[in-house]
């Protein structure tokens, strides 16, 4: 084929013969429209009670950190056997829920996945909010949380290093690097539908806040392409991250001697559970933002059911990753080894075991039938019970292996406190605060990008749909 | 865009052409770049990429807070001959009952902070129990009482002083009529001295003597057929077979500090050709002493007599001269336990003078009689067992109580000065005690706190402590000692010296004058000064010590005293109810002790409570739980309390430890437990039939310091029958199969200087908790109260593992203390993100606390579980008199703190620069561990490992030796020596019977 003295080779498929990732002949400007009047419109009642409820449960959340700080850890459960309790179980589940958002952007976006785009800017977003609520955790965790500032490398008087050796300190850098380029990623992606935003500005305070955060965008050929290389730039950045990040939380886990954690399979069962729960979060949200902004069209089926598949995907692979450590755990003949399973199967913790098993692995081979796949109340019911199971597993790993270790003198149970309840719900609070502050004041959906994997974007759109028609 | 003329009017074909030119390509470049600026050319070097990357944000800094100031308190008034930083150490001594314990104290700046025990002493020689080490905190209880009450008002001294010398006109003239004392038991010189001033002075007047707990069974049983006031003193280092009847002979009978160091001298493997002692334990409720025992038989409290009898009467069938008068006892079983009286008959005779009969204090003064008669006809007397005089004591006497208590309903007494003792609280419950104090016109109770019977007198006076007091005493094995003080008294206390002189003579002298009068009848006159000294310094009088008695039994005596027996039927509606001292708070007069509240029982490993025990069999057939509330009922009274499952108690036997449910006693124990006093009657002291109990359907929460009592087949205590070890001498170190212990990197080599290491003799230990007060007081470990310990955050840095094994019903225990095994591989050190918890050169895991964030993360990863959090700000409310009691050597840890075991580092480095100020190298066992030093079994060695004739390096060089959880390579400094059992092969079946 040749159009216009440009030769187009035949494999390449066109844009407009796929399947149309948007649905609802949307052009340019109705994407426009759409979005921007999200944020440029009237603020929906729906958005108001939601954020006074979210609020009241941060507001939960820094009054129970007040406390914390006043009293001391003793607040909560923990004891002495399990020294770690809800605070790092929720940590390393806030930073699962994390990865979804950099995976989307950044390892979907290197596999040239378009339909990435309708869900990558708030799966970013959600990424960072729930690295915030990751980060908190560990501060205020410790003993002494006044001198939590020994966990940096910062010169000091007493020529002290942090210990190099000590996974938590890996943690630092890890989590801290990748919420560093998460933030960068997220902005950077955001600066064209800011300037998109500046344009349409109609107060002059709107248009010098925004115009100072769109950096002088105007949308010309070089930005775009020093743009699209930065971006490129930061996706290649991001994607080793993705993975590390949850293999370094692993380490906090897999480098100890406890019978439970001390097992090497923990770098890819963590990433693996990492983006399961993830992804589960991003249905949770898109579901709710669809519906609330009727975004049907932007946000389609066909996006979830992509999204379904990610997740039995990845359900199998935890499965897996369960099943091959207590297959481990036996064949290795190690007796703290072979106890530390039974016990987590048929222990005290049995409970918490079995929800784990059947939200992770069970509940989402409900996702083989397609009308379960393409069915949005039940996904979403399902994404819930998979964050639900996805807590479970941290609080299994992290808890049933200190309370049962070596020595059974010093075996004992572990119960949360309102301390540990309120923390764990406040966290949620915040959470959901600023996923709607974020909603409610930035493009929720990547205007730009969406507009590029519409059939409108091919650079031929006009002339094949023209010859189509004279075909015809 | 502006096309160059240089072409002039050459014409361009198309735009192909054109777009070839270099111009334009320029223009092109710039409009559309290939590359961003400043990476043209595409190589982009890593520096310029890392460079690019390199943006990041700074995390928003956490809020600080201030670390609380500590406020210090300057000197006023520096004490005399006191180098700040150093200790002086006097020798004292502390009474208890009527015996008492040899003791050194380190007084730091004039105040003293640690009990040892003195090594002059021959009861203790250098070693102390969990009571010793915990009363010193009795001395900075800060709810002790500050001053003279008459009438619940403010009094002075000299008030009552004026008070009673009016008073005492009266008496003179009456010969003490109308007077009564009631004091509890003592051994003491001066004491005894002014007793018998007193009843010569006041030959009318009432003197009882009152011990809820004490060894009365024993002297009436040995004075019923000796006719002689006098005690057994057991040798337990010269017994090959020792057999226990319901005598908890390691923890809780009186001389147990002695009892466990001949005990584990007769029992001590270097080799496997030595040769041990056996134990046989004859028992209701499972002690340390049934813990040690090589065969242990359940028996009810009241079927131990009849038993022992059976064994009597077996030895006399073999042979034996046992003159026993021939008693049948009905409702004793004999056939059930045929296997068991014949083995023990015959290894007894087998190891005839080298064997011992022990009968315990609960049980009737009947078999205290027949194991004296028993032990005679072994000829143990005079090997095994002396009989020594109870010279210069006033033994306590039940009876003496009930004719005061008659004499007060007769209303013959006027005046009831009451001598220490808490009689409100425990004097048994149907003599009504409160009651029948109303009845007299003046009481004066004199004890260190406003107690129950304090509040229900009309004078009160403080007692002072055995630390802030000068007085005498005299143990059970005949050394006297004078007690000296070691710090003016606190609390405005009265000396007991000072307050009896004034009872028997009216006249207000100084508790110093008042014993050295009493000794200057002991030491001959002419070098009194020097001895007098002497007996200070050392801590002991060296002369005229009480050695053994010349006995002779008359056995026909033992069969009036069988009539008091009882032996009835037990069934799960009529059990046997049994009162016990408790292992922690004795007969309650320690129940304000934090320490000791806080130290598990050994056995349920229960703290701050004091549950019910009952068997597995008695609780399934009552369908009764752990922490079920039940009504207990015993003749005809009540009480509610939580019952405890306690494997290898007797089946249809409930027991219940006194001392709990104090009302008055202080903070630390007020309204701590359940009175079990309030079951306790004339009928029902000891132990009794008739008790039932019904579930109230309450639940009652108790703390447990260890709630997993089997080993889940982990080889952690290594144990072995002697005939295996000598078969297998390297049993425990063969007891794990593991793969070579390999590093992946060369290791650092630990092979200069002092490397510290540790064995603990697992064959010695008998659990008794000495250790832990040792520890707690040596190294400043914080109360945290029954609801912490119930969440697990109990803060001993030692502690004792105690297992179960074998039968359900009726389990063998073992021992093990847990403390920081000082890994060289430590893997708490690899995960501290702060670097607070290192290794030194001398091997040592130490804490820096002040760089602790207290992540936790070194406590989870730790196999030992022997790191202990601060979870709370424990020692914030310490009131002011109780941060006395704290070693100024050890800090003291704030909130949020990591602490652990230091193998005592203060002792280490205050060795270590006594040695390099003397220019010498240190000697080996000159630094000892706080543990080390009060163990009464010398179950723990500790020293340089690098030196091979060192204590420890012997030690870790026998055959037992060997590393708990060495399998995981952590190279622990702190090895086990395995415990061996010495089981009768004629018992072989019975392990598992009954």
């Amino acid at each position: 084929m040749r159009v216009c003295g440009v030769s187009v080779k035949d494999t390449t498929t066109l844009l407009l013969d796929e399947e149309p990732l948007i649905t609802g002949n949307q052009t340019f400007s109705s994407i426009t429209e759409k979005i921007s009047g999200i944020v440029e419109g009237e603020t929906n009642k729906i958005w108001f009670i939601l954020l006074g409820l979210t609020s009241s449960l941060a507001l939960m959340f820094f009054g129970s950190m007040g406390f914390l700080f006043w009293e001391g850890v003793g607040i909560w459960g923990v004891n002495n056997p399990v020294g770690w309790g809800w605070s790092i179980v929720n940590f390393v589940f806030w930073v699962g829920i994390g990865h979804a958002g950099t995976l989307i952007s950044a390892i979907l976006f290197i596999f040239r996945q378009k339909w990435r785009t309708s869900i990558n800017r708030f799966a970013e977003a959600m990424t960072l909010f729930a690295v915030v609520c990751a980060l908190i955790f560990p501060g205020i965790h410790v003993g002494r949380i006044w001198i939590a500032y020994y966990m940096f490398p910062l010169p000091n008087q007493m020529a002290m290093w942090p210990n190099f050796r000590s996974p938590l300190l890996w943690d630092v850098f890890a989590v801290g690097t990748y919420f560093a380029v998460s933030l960068m990623f997220w902005y950077t992606g955001l600066i064209p539908d800011l300037a998109t935003l500046r344009d349409r500005a109609k107060t002059r305070f709107r248009k010098m806040i925004l115009a100072i955060f769109a950096l002088g965008w105007r949308g010309g050929n070089k930005q775009w392409k020093n743009y699209e290389f930065a971006y490129l730039l930061l996706a290649a950045l991001s994607t080793p991250l993705v993975l590390s990040v949850h293999s370094v939380v692993s380490a906090d886990f897999a480098s100890a001697v406890i019978p439970g954690w001390h097992t090497t399979i923990f770098p890819p069962y963590f990433v693996a559970g990492a983006i399961f729960s993830g992804f589960a979060m991003v249905m949770t949200l898109a579901i709710i933002a669809r519906k609330v902004y009727k975004l049907e069209h932007i946000i389609t089926v066909n996006h979830l059911e992509k999204m379904t598949k990610i997740i039995m995907l990845t359900g199998m692979m935890v499965g897996y990753a369960y099943a091959i450590e207590f297959f481990v755990a036996w064949y290795s003949g190690n007796v703290f080894e072979s106890f530390t399973f039974v016990n987590r199967a048929f222990g005290p913790y049995a409970w918490a075991y079995w929800i784990m098993v059947s939200c992770n692995v069970i509940i989402p081979q409900l996702f083989w039938f397609k009308k379960i796949r393409t069915s949005v109340p039940i996904m979403f019911v399902i994404s819930i019970l998979v964050n639900i199971g996805m807590w479970f597993e941290r609080f299994v790993i992290t808890v049933s292996s200190l309370a049962n270790d070596f020595l059974p003198s010093s075996w004992d149970y572990y119960s949360p406190t309102v301390w540990d309840i309120s923390l764990l719900i406040g966290s949620f609070g915040l959470f959901f605060s600023l996923f709607l502050l974020f909603i409610r004041f930035l493009p929720m959906i990547s205007i730009a990008e969406v507009k590029g994997v519409l059939p409108q974007a091919d650079p031929h759109y006009y002339e094949i749909t023209k010859n189509r028609s004279r075909d015809e | 865009m502006k096309i160059s003329t240089d072409n002039g009017v050459k014409y361009w074909r198309s735009l192909d052409q054109l777009a070839e030119t270099p111009e334009f390509k320029k223009i092109l470049d710039n409009e559309f770049p290939e590359n961003p600026p400043g990476i043209a050319g595409g190589a982009l070097s890593r520096r310029k990429f890392l460079a690019l990357m390199g943006a990041s944000i700074a995390f928003a800094g956490l809020a600080g807070c201030q670390r609380p100031v500590e406020k210090i308190v300057p000197y006023v008034k520096a004490p005399e001959n006191i180098t700040p930083g150093n200790s002086l150490f006097y020798a004292s001594a502390m009474p208890f009952g009527l015996s008492a314990y040899g003791i050194v104290v380190e007084s730091r700046v004039g105040r003293p902070t640690k009990i040892e025990g003195n090594i002059n002493h021959r009861l203790t020689k250098g070693k102390s129990g969990a009571l010793i080490q915990a009363s010193i905190l009795n001395l900075y209880d800060p709810d002790r009482s500050g001053a003279l009450r008459n009438k619940a008002q403010e009094a002075s001294w000299s008030e009552f002083v004026s008070f009673y010398q009016e008073l005492q006109k009266t008496f003179i003239e009456s010969q003490g009529r109308g007077l009564a004392i009631l004091s509890s038991s003592f051994a003491s010189p001066t004491l005894f001295r002014l007793y018998e001033e007193f009843t010569a002075a006041f030959p009318e007047a009432q003197w009882a003597v009152y011990e809820p707990v004490s060894d009365e069974n024993i002297y009436d049983g040995i004075k019923a057929i000796s006719g002689q006031n006098i005690y057994p003193v057991y040798d337990y280092s010269k017994a090959d077979i020792v057999v226990s009847l319901d005598s908890d002979f390691l923890y809780a009978e009186s001389d147990e500090i002695s009892a466990v160091r001949g005990f584990a001298e007769a029992r001590s493997l270097k080799t496997e050709n030595d040769t041990m002692n056996r134990l046989y334990v004859v028992e209701n409720m499972y002690s340390t002493t049934g813990a040690m025992s090589d065969h242990r038989l359940r028996l009810p409290s009241s079927h131990v007599a009849p038993f022992a009898l059976e064994i009597a009467k077996e030895l006399r069938n073999q042979g034996l001269e046992i003159p026993i008068p021939n008693v049948r006892l009905d409702g004793f079983d004999r056939d059930a336990h045929q296997k068991w009286i014949q083995a023990i008959a015959k290894d007894l005779k087998k190891h005839k003078g080298k064997s011992l009969i022990v009968a315990g204090k609960r049980q009737p003064p009947y078999l205290h009689a027949l194991a004296a008669v028993m032990n005679h006809g072994l000829g143990n007397t005079n090997n095994s067992v002396r009989y020594v005089s109870l010279k210069d004591a006033l033994p306590p006497s039940l009876s003496s109580l009930n004719r005061l208590v008659e004499s007060i309903d007769n209303g013959k007494i006027q005046t009831l000065i009451i001598m220490d003792g808490n009689p409100v609280y425990n004097a048994l419950v149907d003599m009504d005690f409160a009651a029948k104090l109303a009845k007299v016109k003046n009481t004066v109770h004199f004890s260190s706190h406003v107690d129950e019977t304090s509040r229900q007198t009309t004078w009160h006076i403080p007692a002072a402590h055995y630390l802030e007091s000068w007085g005498d005493v005299r143990s059970n094995d005949g050394v006297r000692s004078v007690v000296q003080p070691l710090i003016e008294p606190l609390f405005n206390g009265v000396m007991r010296a000072q307050l009896l002189n004034l009872i028997v003579t009216g006249k207000d002298e100084n508790a110093h004058d008042i014993v050295r009068k009493t000794w200057k009848s002991i030491f001959p006159e002419l070098d009194f000064e020097k001895k007098w000294r002497k007996t200070l310094n050392s801590g002991v009088c060296e002369e005229n010590l009480y050695e053994s008695e010349e006995v002779g039994f008359n056995s026909e005596n033992l069969g009036n005293l069988s009539k008091s027996l009882n032996i009835e039927n037990l069934s799960k509606d009529a059990l046997e109810i049994t009162f016990a001292a408790d292992a922690s708070v004795f007969d309650g007069r320690y129940a304000n002790n934090g320490w000791l509240q806080e130290t598990p029982d050994p056995i349920s490993k229960l703290a701050w409570d004091n549950p019910a025990l009952i068997s597995l069999n008695t609780a399934k057939e009552l369908g009764l739980k752990n922490e079920d509330m039940v009504s207990l009922t015993c003749r005809g009274r009540s009480l509610e309390l939580p019952v405890w499952i306690m494997p290898g108690q007797a089946d249809n036997t409930i027991a219940v430890s006194l001392g709990y449910g104090r009302t008055s006693a202080g903070r630390v124990g007020n309204n701590v437990g359940f009175n079990a006093y309030l079951l306790r009657q004339t009928s029902a002291k000891d132990f009794a039939h008739g008790a039932a109990v019904k579930a109230t359907g309450k639940r009652y929460k108790l703390a447990n310091t260890q709630n997993h009592g089997s080993m889940e087949g982990r080889a952690l205590v290594r144990e072995a029958p002697l005939t295996e070890y000598q078969s297998h001498p390297h049993f425990a170190a063969e007891m794990v199969e593991h793969p070579p212990l390999e590093s992946l990197w060369k290791e650092h080599p630990y092979d200069e200087g002092n490397q510290w290491g540790m064995t603990i003799d697992l064959n010695a230990c008998t659990g008794c908790n000495a250790c832990m007060i040792a520890c707690q007081s040596e190294n400043n470990i914080p109360i945290v109260g029954k609801e912490q310990v119930s969440k697990g955050r109990e803060m001993s840095w030692i502690r004792l593992d105690r297992y179960f094994s074998g039968d359900l019903q009726n389990p063998e225990m073992v021992y093990q203390p847990v403390t920081c095994v000082h890994c060289e591989m430590a893997p708490c050190e690899q995960v501290c993100p702060v670097a607070a918890t290192v290794h030194d050169e001398e091997g040592l895991n130490v804490m820096v606390y002040n760089r602790c964030i207290g992540t936790r993360y070194c406590a989870n990863n730790c196999p030992y579980k022997v790191r202990r959090f601060n979870f709370f700000n424990f020692t914030k409310d310490y009131p002011h008199v109780f941060q006395m009691a704290q070693n100024p050597d050890v800090s003291v840890r704030s909130r949020g703190v990591m602490e652990k075991c230091t193998f005592c580092t203060q002792r280490i480095n205050q060795a270590k620069v006594k040695a390099k100020k003397e220019g010498r190298e240190l000697a080996d066992s000159e630094i000892l561990t706080a543990c080390q030093q009060s163990c009464p079994a010398d179950a723990i060695r500790f020293g340089n490992m690098l030196d091979k004739n060192s204590n420890v390096s012997k030690s870790k060089m026998n055959n037992r030796n060997y590393a708990m959880l060495g399998e995981l390579n952590l190279k622990p400094r702190i090895t086990y020596l395995a415990k061996i059992r010495n089981p009768n092969p004629d018992l072989a079946d019975t392990k598992s019977q009954i």
